[in-house]
């Protein structure tokens, strides 16, 4: 299955029983606008936990009605993203999403040992753009939680990230592990990390993917750029994951792509029990949006 | 091709040339013995560079003349070592090769960065060619003897080395098997990590023409059954002719060992200077030492 456009991603949502999304400190109307927009479109089924006072006040400002909607009113703000956090620990709801609160005190109780969403793996970033010149979404991780990788936090982020892409209908999603150049050099890190990445699945101890590295930006997107270039490659210029030597070059790619490149983005965080939207207030409506369906097909 | 030791020996001395060998501090029984057969066999030219009655009186006892070969006496094992190497470095003579000296010492006089003949930041190794009874066809391993512990960059020179040892062999696109005790890749066996990061380069073209898979371990790397059977395919395939270790201590015993129990035979020699250099160790058979010079003569 090739998925092309951010849209081909609500079949995937929606199969199935309808996904229950928690809404951790739900007055944000940010953050409220496009869950209740996603729930009229039938995707998910929201439950809101917070000020329930301020909560109406958003609702009524911006015509969202609340019957049949559940709302748990929990006026301190840490509270309320405690129980949101046992209710998707308890699998009472599917994904969870940040609201008016700080991503530290989200994360903090995500990672709480006793009731927290701890897997033992690496919480890690997962970005999905379309973007017109590309033939297909791609995804790019990790452009906002790791900051410098090591080779295992890598691997972490290959994992989660080919998991999610499973789920998402690609069996064997192609990773490109992104370098400045396509040949080793021992004087660039990532270029060694992409070699290590690529023999480590030919060995089959990173699974569900094929990996090719290092490949400069162009090789990655297009094949004839590597044909130019002499690459053999079974990745180049299909590239379904695109992984990033660190943080700094992530999150550059991924503004040029939203400024530049007019790219629809969505983006979650990985490694937890179940998806988590954590989008920030920066972010456009519908990066919110589309980051709910990712999250919602991904759980 | 050439696919025995045998053929080596065969192939210097039908090449019709003549190779000029500078020993260095040559009064040594063994030596002498071999550079005579050498000699005789009419691809060597021995330059005898020590305590010249010794060498005369040497060869006498083993029965053996001198004849055809140049004596040159000097009385200090140092400067001996010196002359060898000066004399190769302005090309009077093809080869220089380790007399009874210490291997230290004529090193010392190889590496010299002004009357050497290893350029400026080049790494120095051993590749020998191994040949086993129990293996169909030669096997170059590297490095049994010079680089204790080598890293990312001498582990390339190495494979460089030993894929050009292959090419004068005829062996167009050597197969190369970088040696680990499995072939998983794990941050516990640094050497692991190198070997991937050296498939990559290859992958890229970084090297000559070549197959290289790695970490493999020896049966993945020399047995065509066991790569079926462990469920790894590898384009080495159990088929390897170059082995590259990751260290001389599993070289070391793993080269020694087919030579006492495998009942191999070896010629090998100092890579990456810019003249053959041949040093051999006591233990080697004479038929070895032999076989040592002919793939100097051969990489001359």
């Amino acid at each position: 299955m090739v998925l092309r456009k951010m849209n081909d991603l609500k079949a995937l949502a929606t199969k199935g029983q309808r996904r229950k999304l928690v809404l951790a400190a739900a007055q944000d109307h940010f953050s409220l606008n496009a869950v209740m927009q996603a729930c009229a479109d039938g995707i998910i089924e929201p439950v809101l936990v917070g000020a329930k006072s301020e909560i109406d006040a958003i609702a009524q400002e911006f015509g969202h009605s609340l019957e049949g909607i559940k709302v748990i009113d929990e006026p301190d703000m840490e509270k309320s993203v405690e129980l949101s956090v046992r209710m998707v620990n308890r699998k009472e709801a599917d994904v969870l999403m940040k609201g008016k609160v700080g991503t530290s005190t989200l994360l903090k109780c995500v990672l709480n040992k006793e009731w927290g969403l701890r897997t033992g793996n690496l919480l890690s970033h997962f970005a999905l753009f379309e973007v017109k010149t590309y033939h297909k979404l791609i995804a790019v991780a990790d452009v906002a939680m790791n900051i410098a990788p090591n080779l295992q936090d890598k691997i972490a982020i290959v994992d989660n990230s080919v998991a999610c892409l499973n789920k998402l209908g690609i069996p064997m999603p192609k990773v490109a592990v992104l370098g400045a150049v396509e040949m080793v050099n021992e004087n660039m890190e990532a270029t060694l990390h992409a070699a290590l990445l690529s023999k480590m699945n030919q060995r089959d101890q990173i699974r569900n993917c094929i990996i090719d590295g290092p490949l400069a930006f162009d090789n990655a997107v297009s094949y004839e750029s590597a044909r130019h270039k002499g690459i053999m490659s079974d990745v180049a210029g299909d590239t379904d994951l695109l992984l990033m030597p660190d943080i700094e070059v992530g999150n550059v790619l991924y503004k040029s792509l939203v400024f530049f490149a007019n790219a629809k983005v969505a983006g979650v965080i990985l490694g937890a029990k179940a998806p988590i939207v954590l989008t920030s207030r920066s972010d456009s409506e519908e990066a919110k949006y589309y980051s709910i369906i990712l999250a919602a097909a991904a759980s | 091709m050439i696919t025995k030791l045998d053929d080596l020996a065969r192939h210097v001395r039908n090449s019709g040339r003549r190779y000029r060998i500078a020993v260095a501090w040559a009064q040594d029984s063994n030596t002498i013995g071999a550079l005579r057969k050498a000699c005789d066999e009419g691809f060597a030219e021995p330059v005898m560079i020590g305590i010249t009655t010794e060498i005369s009186k040497l060869a006498a006892e083993q029965g053996i003349g001198t004849d055809g070969f140049t004596l040159i006496d000097v009385r200090n094992e140092s400067d001996a070592a010196s002359l060898a190497v000066e004399m190769t470095r302005s090309g009077e003579t093809d080869v220089v090769m380790k007399g009874l000296i210490g291997t230290d010492k004529f090193l010392r006089a190889v590496m010299d960065k002004e009357k050497g003949i290893l350029a400026p930041k080049s790494v120095m190794s051993y590749v020998c060619a191994v040949e086993i009874p129990a293996y169909r066809k030669l096997l170059f391993i590297t490095d049994p003897a010079v680089i204790p512990f080598p890293d990312l960059d001498q582990k390339v020179a190495m494979v460089k080395y030993a894929i050009q040892m292959a090419n004068r062999f005829g062996i167009g696109k050597p197969k190369v098997a970088l040696i680990g005790a499995t072939e998983k890749v794990s941050r516990q066996f640094e050497n692991t990590i190198d070997y991937s990061v050296i498939c990559k380069m290859a992958e890229r073209g970084q090297f000559k023409e070549c197959i290289i898979d790695g970490p493999l371990d020896i049966f993945l790397a020399c047995d065509p059954q066991s790569p079926a059977i462990k469920g790894v395919p590898t384009p080495v395939n159990g088929d390897a002719d170059i082995l590259l270790f990751p260290d001389i201590e599993s070289c070391n015993p793993f080269y020694k060992g087919l030579m006492l129990f495998g009942k191999g035979e070896l010629a090998g020699m100092i890579c990456g200077t810019t003249k053959p250099v041949v040093v051999m160790s006591r233990s080697e058979s004479e038929k070895s030492k032999y076989y040592c010079l002919a793939l100097a003569c051969l990489m001359a």
